[in-house]
């Protein structure tokens, strides 16, 4: 019970090292690994916000629940998927994320989620409508690339209170989207 | 549970323009997990793995609390990969998951991809 009060010390200090793996790609597990599980670093960040100061997590635990979380996007997604295909959509969309998770039983994200994505929306929103000078030929080429009218996106399920999504907010997604 | 403006101070710092900037967990990778998932995931709209991003630290978090519940029932203070395994069994929302710990907690050297390969539940 003594040594209890030694640990949070050196676990928030170390949290604070983890950081920085996440930019450099991690790095040391394979490539394989790399591409089907998220930085192990990151989700021991996480699961240490979820305990008390007191609290330990065995290597065996933190790898345990990085597989899980890869499980719970592929699950996620594939709902996601389906629905996508059934309305004959192409993009699989935030909203259809939300949906999907709804439908299998994780509603408790949904608000926190719409939340998060307003407050993204708004925020990037406002980034680029200051840098929107430079972003107009990226925006042509961008919006070429894509198969359909940018605006199939843009069809949501009125259960969200988007903000307008304009297109050169779209712009740098869109090229994630087609990068690989 | 978290509150949002923790994190609006990421998003003043430049967006997150292609970068994982200090979102949580890269999105990237979260992409990349995406499209494992199905053979018809092409395209995934920019906004797909942001709310990846905090949907997964959500479900990371739930999944610890009652991990942790399960290690506090067995007067531990380390939370081990058993105790996950009986969150898991014990959360209806976690069913898609039995398989997965199941089997990682009858046999240690298994790869995922064996399991996989054994096709789980």
């Amino acid at each position: 019970m003594a040594e209890a009060p030694t640990s949070p010390a050196g676990g928030s200090h170390e949290s604070g090292g983890e950081q920085s793996p996440q930019g450099g790609g991690g790095g040391g597990s394979g490539v394989r690994e790399q591409d089907r599980y998220l930085p192990i670093a990151n989700i021991s960040r996480i699961m240490k916000k979820a305990l008390p100061q007191n609290g330990k997590i065995a290597k065996d635990a933190k790898d345990t629940v990085q597989e899980c979380v890869s499980e719970f996007i592929s699950f996620v997604t594939s709902e996601a998927s389906d629905k996508c295909q059934k309305e004959k959509r192409k993009t699989i969309n935030g909203d259809d994320l939300l949906w999907a998770m709804a439908t299998l039983g994780f509603e408790d994200y949904i608000e926190p989620l719409r939340i998060y994505l307003a407050r993204y929306r708004e925020l990037e929103g406002d980034a680029k409508g200051s840098a929107r000078g430079g972003d107009g030929s990226a925006k042509g080429n961008a919006v070429g690339a894509m198969p359909g009218p940018s605006s199939q996106q843009f069809v949501h399920q009125g259960s969200l209170n988007y903000v307008n999504p304009q297109e050169e907010y779209y712009v740098p997604l869109n090229n994630m989207g087609n990068g690989n | 549970m978290r509150q949002p403006g923790r994190y609006s101070g990421f998003m003043m710092h430049g967006g997150i323009s292609g970068r994982t900037g200090a979102h949580s967990l890269p999105l990237a990778r979260i992409k990349k997990i995406m499209k494992k998932s199905g053979e018809d995931v092409k395209m995934i709209s920019g906004e797909a793995p942001i709310v990846f991003s905090k949907a997964c630290e959500l479900f990371i978090e739930e999944l610890t609390r009652r991990s942790w519940m399960t290690t506090l029932e067995g007067k531990r203070r380390t939370l081990h990969k058993d105790d996950v395994a009986s969150a898991v069994v014990g959360t209806d929302i976690f069913d898609f998951l039995v398989s997965l710990v199941s089997d990682s907690c009858h046999s240690e050297d298994i790869t995922p991809e064996e399991k996989e390969a054994l096709g789980g539940s």
